[in-house]
């Protein structure tokens, strides 16, 4: 299991991690947050699209940062970071658009009536992106999330996953295609 | 058939962006290939327009482009950074909190890049470089050869005079030089 992997049971973690807990010699964890706090910021605003998700996902990232492999530091900071924060921003996500499907499952249950037309605007388009974003396999989903919401370069983005750059490029060629698909099946079901 | 579009499924742009030969050439080939084989192509175009098919996967490719262009555009309060840096930061030891690096975190400073740090003195630095430059060259003699050089071209000159206008009117031409100087 890669450290990754082990670091993405947020909810879990998140209840057995006390504040004030991290150790005082952790002083390389503001300097990581100094350096790369913007972008990943950028990046969990991209992925949630709100501010109180992204400062808890930030949060999270760091937590998680600080409680690595015993308060140890990663061996390459910003590719822990990027895949942490990238990971729980999409579970936050998932989380969001279940808890929106039974609210709005439990509206038509309430109605009954006909379902209210869908305006073609840009908030729903984005909406709409983010959930099949969600929906992609992973190693596709991190490429679209590093690449086109965290603006790494193909370079960083293929060391981040541990693929070669042509590899990263080939996946974001497929997660594009399986988006389209998506966004084209919607708009046939409407 | 499969059609890439524009830009997006190959990101040439990324590859344009990239130095040197090997770039320069991939570009080329990535350009040549899209000219040949993309949708631009005059008979992809041909195609698309009689392929509902094709029409509908372009439309939908253009439609995650844009989303994607979308999302890129959302803004969000310029006090995001310092927000998230607090959250983060509460979790830290208080020793780590109080900081003065936490500090400025919390007022959502970042890192400047190297080449912005630069870009403030980068004037007073450019006079410094001059100076240096005008020293260095005087201490290397270039300015003692340069007046060597118009004394021998002066000595030239004046042999030229001498020759064909004779020694007197030389000697006149050059004395009177020397006392308007």
């Amino acid at each position: 299991m890669s450290m990754f992997d082990r670091a993405i049971k947020y909810d879990l973690l998140w209840d057995s991690v006390a504040p004030e807990a991290v150790e005082e010699n952790q002083r390389w964890i503001l300097t990581a947050m100094h350096r790369y706090g913007h972008e990943l910021v950028t990046m969990l605003w991209r992925i949630l699209g709100n501010e109180q998700d992204v400062c808890d996902a930030y949060q999270t990232t760091f937590l998680h940062l600080a409680h690595h492999e015993g308060g140890r530091k990663p061996q390459w900071i910003k590719a822990y970071l990027f895949r942490t924060a990238s990971n729980t921003a999409v579970s936050m996500l998932r989380q969001r658009i279940a808890e929106r499907r039974t609210l709005s499952n439990m509206t038509k249950d309430s109605e009954q009536g006909p379902t209210a037309e869908v305006d073609f605007d840009g908030r729903h388009l984005a909406e709409n992106l983010r959930s099949h974003i969600a929906q992609l396999p992973e190693h596709l989903r991190n490429v679209i999330t590093l690449r086109d919401l965290g603006e790494l370069s193909y370079a960083e983005v293929a060391r981040i996953m541990g693929v070669s750059t042509g590899t990263a490029r080939v996946y974001r060629c497929k997660a594009v295609q399986m988006l389209a698909m998506w966004v084209n099946d919607d708009e046939e079901n409407r | 058939m499969r059609l890439l579009k524009h830009g997006e499924t190959t990101c040439s742009c990324e590859i344009r962006s990239s130095r040197g030969g090997w770039g320069d050439l991939r570009s080329r080939l990535v350009d040549a290939a899209q000219r040949r084989f993309g949708p631009q192509a005059p008979w992809a175009r041909r195609h698309i327009a009689h392929c509902p098919r094709c029409q509908r996967r372009i439309a939908s490719l253009g439609k995650v482009d844009l989303a994607l262009s979308v999302i890129r555009s959302q803004p969000h309060r310029l006090d995001l950074l310092a927000r998230a840096n607090e959250a983060a930061i509460h979790m830290l030891s208080n020793r780590l909190r109080q900081t003065t690096e936490a500090d400025q975190l919390r007022q959502g400073k970042t890192e400047t890049p190297f080449v912005e740090r630069l870009a403030g003195p980068q004037n007073a630095l450019l006079n410094v470089a001059a100076c240096l430059a005008v020293l260095a060259l005087t201490k290397v003699g270039i300015f003692a050869s340069l007046s060597k050089a118009q004394t021998r071209g002066e000595a030239a000159m004046k042999q030229y005079y001498t020759n064909q206008a004779g020694q007197d009117i030389a000697d006149e031409l050059f004395k009177a030089r020397d006392h308007s100087i």
